[in-house]
């Protein structure tokens, strides 16, 4: 919770503005504001909206981190509007641009469809031969607490799109399928209930894949819920190549299945106590 | 080809290159201290037409320029194919590649050929 207690700062905020009806190439404007300890650059743009400037358009929804829709190039990093704290930057001056490597829709709006495209195109889900147990399932795929732990920090990805914007390979190779996508995809091959590797290799065995990485491992540290796309990569990378000699281990709980009857029982052992409250 | 392959053969071929560059390296400018000659004479003609006799030299060259030429050829198609090109291109650029890199594999072996079979005062 922000404390008001301390005595604001005057800060003065660099704002990109692009407005394509209007302008042919964006500018920087300026606000200064009275920054309080604890708010976020999020909230003083609200402010500056409220009060400053009512046609300043960015994206943003939930606030608190998980959205992923208010990326924006904070001070020359990319970064979570909602999770950065304006006196944290340490800087009177704080620059606020949309994220690199996406086309600008307005202000600080980026065009976010290369980021969903490549994540789709890598089949971000679970691919299983059982197509029956797929469309009729009987119960439930197994999953030990090791093997999922073994994919833990790659399903935190919240599709926020910092880790693009920071990567110094989509900047100059546009059809880079990216850190977001790359580590999905191995996310989703390293999972015991997937089978679907082979599925994937069209659109991830390619030359825009994951060997054009240049291993800057800025997509890491960009990245605002901890993952690190870069180690993905090079998982993914030894997962294709050990898959290329025909030596990938195989999947040892793959057609493990638990019955849905001893599911549902075990949901009803674990079932919350009556109301008791009407 | 899949990626992985052409990657992977790239990787593979190094440690190849390190050891045959290392003895080519020990050949032509460590003779003073692998074979006891100057280097000036370690580069003469008469001296390379002798070491060029051999099968194993010649085999052993081969497959450094092969292994050489593959691995910077895989490598100059990566600094290209980063350019923002159209699929055509691209394509244009593979073929490009390819045929440059068989050319001068082709060149390279027939010199390695000619002082394999070359007849001294013939």
């Amino acid at each position: 919770m922000s404390d008001k207690t301390t005595t604001p700062r005057e800060i003065t905020f660099r704002v990109r503005r692009y407005d394509p009806d209007v302008d042919t190439v964006p500018h920087f404007d300026e606000y200064r504001m009275h920054v309080h300890d604890g708010m976020t650059v999020l909230e003083a743009l609200h402010e500056i909206k409220a009060h400053q400037e009512p046609t300043l358009a960015w994206r943003s929804s939930c606030r608190m981190g998980v959205c992923g829709s208010c990326g924006m190039f904070i001070n020359h990093l990319p970064m979570l509007a909602c999770q950065t704290q304006v006196l944290h930057l340490g800087t009177d001056v704080v620059t606020v641009a949309p994220l690199p490597n996406y086309d600008n829709v307005k202000d600080l709006v980026p065009n976010l469809e290369p980021l969903i495209e490549k994540h789709a195109a890598v089949k971000p889900f679970i691919i299983h031969t059982n197509s029956k147990e797929i469309d009729e399932p009987t119960g439930e795929f197994l999953q030990t607490p090791d093997e999922r732990e073994s994919i833990s920090q790659f399903t935190h990805c919240i599709k926020c799109g910092l880790c693009l914007a920071a990567c110094p390979t989509v900047a100059t190779d546009p059809l880079f399928l990216g850190p977001q996508a790359l580590a999905q995809a191995y996310r989703y091959t390293a999972d015991n209930r997937d089978c679907g590797l082979h599925e994937r290799l069209e659109s991830i065995d390619i030359f825009h894949g994951p060997y054009q990485c240049h291993l800057a491992g800025a997509c890491s540290q960009a990245c605002p819920k901890g993952v690190d796309p870069a180690f993905a990569i090079q998982l993914l990378k030894r997962t294709l190549v050990l898959d290329g000699i025909g030596i990938r281990k195989r999947k040892s709980s793959l057609a493990k299945v638990s019955p849905l009857a001893d599911v549902v029982k075990a949901i009803e052992e674990f079932a919350p106590p009556p109301r008791t409250v009407k | 080809m899949r990626e992985t392959r052409l990657w992977s053969l790239h990787i593979l071929v190094l440690p190849i290159i390190a050891i045959l560059l290392g003895m080519h390296f020990a050949v032509m400018h460590y003779a003073p201290v692998f074979y006891g000659m100057s280097v000036e004479e370690a580069r003469d003609f008469d001296t390379m037409i002798e070491r060029g006799k051999s099968v194993t030299q010649l085999v052993l060259y081969i497959l450094l320029l092969a292994a050489a030429l593959y691995h910077g050829m895989y490598g100059v198609r990566g600094i290209i194919r980063e350019l923002p090109l159209t699929p055509a291109f691209a394509k244009i650029v593979d073929i490009g590649i390819v045929s440059f890199g068989l050319f001068i594999f082709a060149l390279g072996t027939y010199v390695t050929w000619w002082t394999f079979s070359f007849k001294i005062g013939g």
